[in-house]
């Protein structure tokens, strides 16, 4: 701390003392000068400030870690020097003090000064003793609270990018099998299932850790996921898409419609040999966002939904869902109609600033 | 026939574009290099219309190949980038290449950018001056754009931009095949657009006139336009002077 704020902070208690005492001299009735009583005054307490200043700035450490016998050994023996050292310069400063007394040599004025005045000084001693240990204990208080928070937030961080994580593998070797039995039957199919892969872990790798995406970036990486499952469903199930416009730069968590959708498949429209649907829609509702997903199949009857068989994409959505949003958030899944089933996700809806995309250009040739 | 030169320092590459160029018969290859050095020779030797060309060669990059080769007298391939990296297009772009091919590619992509180069070439063979139609203000419009959409790098021909939709902050650029959505104005498109072919029909949507079946009043006095895979595109009364300008032409 800044020397200015011991001595500041000394020298207005000084002057309170000052004003104190004259107060009483008033009422006693004996006369004694304000501003004489304003320097005596002053003078002690800047002393005082002073002296806190130069044990705070040279001894801080060790009254933190004072124990009793540093207190008793150390502490207590320049408590009583440091009031006597004080009352010496004050003495030299004011060789008319003490006040109504004849005058005396040094010694014995200071052998009176002290006898009125030691053990405040000792007193003073300790309480600025105590108020630095005080402040000693805060700070590290703060710092151990400041600490304790970073590392909770570290470890949420951590947390999220774990589960965030945790999909791109799960995806990418259930694709992978995909492509390792069409290399048996069908070259091309393969090669180009082998191509939209690429292109998706491309695109997963620009987006590094980001823990949020815009939907329109959401839903390309959809797309994508769509043709291939597609392909490899081959054309039994009907995809509908339906987004609105206003909500291509809606802020979503990233990876948040990929497991939904890979669910719908997995649980429901692979066991369709025909007519499967999937619809996927994007509302908004107030400040809310909507993303709905909704497909044909088994219904719940045989997945119930909190039951051991959810698969690790689903509880990983809702995992991240409560981890982002906390209760500001809903996600049900229902069986709508016989056999329809509709997962609802609704966020706080928030749109993003995104600037004009710079890899677009024009050109002639 | 047209002659085709293979730069790329794995021999797989190589390998694969040799096997998919047997699939297109007019082009025939002229040679393979491994090296940048050895390709530079090589263009120089053979003379060749197209240049398959990797960015990551072990002696020079790809672009450095292409600035060597544009020092000498004759002029420059067609060239086709191949790359596992994307961070490269926009400066292919710049220097004119006529796609970019991102590792791994599969046939289908392949043959619609050999197919743009055989066009190129043609055109060039047959009229070595030719000049792109101009704007008003003296600059050409744009014959082509690049973006990066679901994955690829897209150098998009606008003549395969069968019409345009307004999305909000997006516009929705849809092929013969698939769409597109780009951070854009219909605004700012519209200014880079030939308008002799694309031709605002409402406030969101712009039609490639190439693509336009026909043009049919609808019941409500309203116009639609049909393109030629059954596409229907309404058009607003504002914009129906435009049409009326291009059904009577």
């Amino acid at each position: 701390m800044h020397p200015a704020v011991f001595i500041g902070a000394a020298v207005s208690l000084g002057c309170l003392f000052a004003l104190q005492e004259w107060i009483s001299s008033r009422f006693w009735n004996y006369q004694i000068h304000l501003g004489l009583l304003l320097q005596a005054w002053g003078v002690q307490y800047f002393i005082w400030g002073v002296i806190c200043w130069v044990i705070w700035w040279k001894l801080n450490p060790q009254i933190n870690n004072a124990t009793l016998r540093t207190m008793l050994t150390f502490f207590l023996p320049l408590s009583i020097a440091v009031g006597v050292f004080e009352e010496m310069i004050w003495i030299l400063i004011f060789p008319t003090l003490p006040h109504g007394r004849p005058p005396m040599p040094y010694w014995r004025r200071l052998a009176f000064v002290l006898d009125g005045e030691m053990i405040d000084n000792i007193v003073l001693f300790w309480c600025a003793f105590f108020l630095f240990r005080g402040l000693g204990y805060y700070q590290r208080f703060r710092e151990k609270e400041r600490a304790e928070s970073q590392l909770q937030s570290q470890l949420v961080q951590a947390q999220m990018r774990a589960l965030r994580m945790q999909l791109n593998p799960h995806f990418l070797f259930n694709t992978m099998n995909g492509i390792s039995s069409l290399m048996r039957s069908d070259v091309q199919a393969a090669d180009l299932m082998l191509e939209q892969l690429s292109r998706l872990l491309r695109i997963t790798l620009h987006r590094g850790e980001a823990q949020f995406i815009t939907l329109s970036d959401e839903m390309e990486f959809i797309e994508m996921y769509l043709a291939m499952q597609d392909r490899r469903f081959a054309g039994r199930v009907r995809q509908q898409m339906s987004i609105d416009p206003h909500l291509h730069d809606a802020i979503v968590p990233t990876m948040i419609l990929q497991p939904i959708v890979e669910n719908a498949y997995a649980h429901g429209l692979s066991k369709l040999n025909s007519e499967g649907l999937l619809h996927i829609e994007a509302t908004a509702d107030g400040s809310r966002l909507c993303l709905s997903v909704t497909n044909n199949g088994l219904g719940l009857h045989l997945t119930p939904p909190n039951g051991k068989s959810k698969g690790v994409g689903l509880t990983n959505v809702q995992d991240r869902l409560r981890m982002h949003y906390g209760d500001n958030h809903s996600f049900s899944i229902t069986e709508i109609k016989n056999n329809t089933v509709q997962v609802i996700v609704t966020l706080p809806l928030q749109l993003s600033e995104r600037p004009i995309e710079k890899s677009t250009r024009y050109g002639v040739s | 026939m047209i002659q085709a030169v293979l730069a790329d320092d794995e021999v797989l590459a190589r390998q694969k574009l040799r096997q998919l160029l047997r699939e297109i018969p007019e082009i025939e290859v002229a040679g393979e290099g491994a090296t940048a050095a050895e390709t530079i020779d090589l263009v120089r030797a053979t003379k060749p219309d197209l240049l398959f060309l990797d960015v990551r060669m072990p002696d020079m990059d790809g672009f450095d190949i292409v600035g060597e080769l544009s020092n000498g007298s004759q002029s420059l391939p067609c060239i086709i980038f191949t790359t596992a990296y994307d961070r490269y297009a926009l400066r292919a772009f710049e220097i004119n290449a006529v796609d970019y091919l991102l590792k791994p590619f599969t046939l289908e992509r392949f043959r619609a950018a050999t197919e743009r180069a055989l066009q190129q070439i043609k055109a060039k063979q047959q009229n070595p001056h030719a000049h792109a139609a101009k704007s008003q203000n003296g600059s050409p419009y744009t014959t082509r754009i690049v973006f990066k959409s679901k994955g690829r790098i897209l150098f998009l021909p606008v003549s395969e931009i069968c019409w345009i939709g307004a999305e909000e902050n997006y516009v929705r650029i849809c092929t013969q095949s698939e769409t597109h959505l780009l951070r854009e104005t219909m605004a700012h498109l519209e200014e880079k657009l030939d308008p002799s072919t694309f031709l605002r029909v409402h406030r969101s949507s712009i039609v490639n006139l190439q693509y336009v079946k026909e043009v049919r009043p609808e019941v409500d006095g309203e116009y639609g336009v049909l393109l030629n895979n059954g596409q229907k595109i309404s058009m607003s009364r504002s914009y129906r002077s435009r049409i009326k300008y291009w059904l009577d032409r």
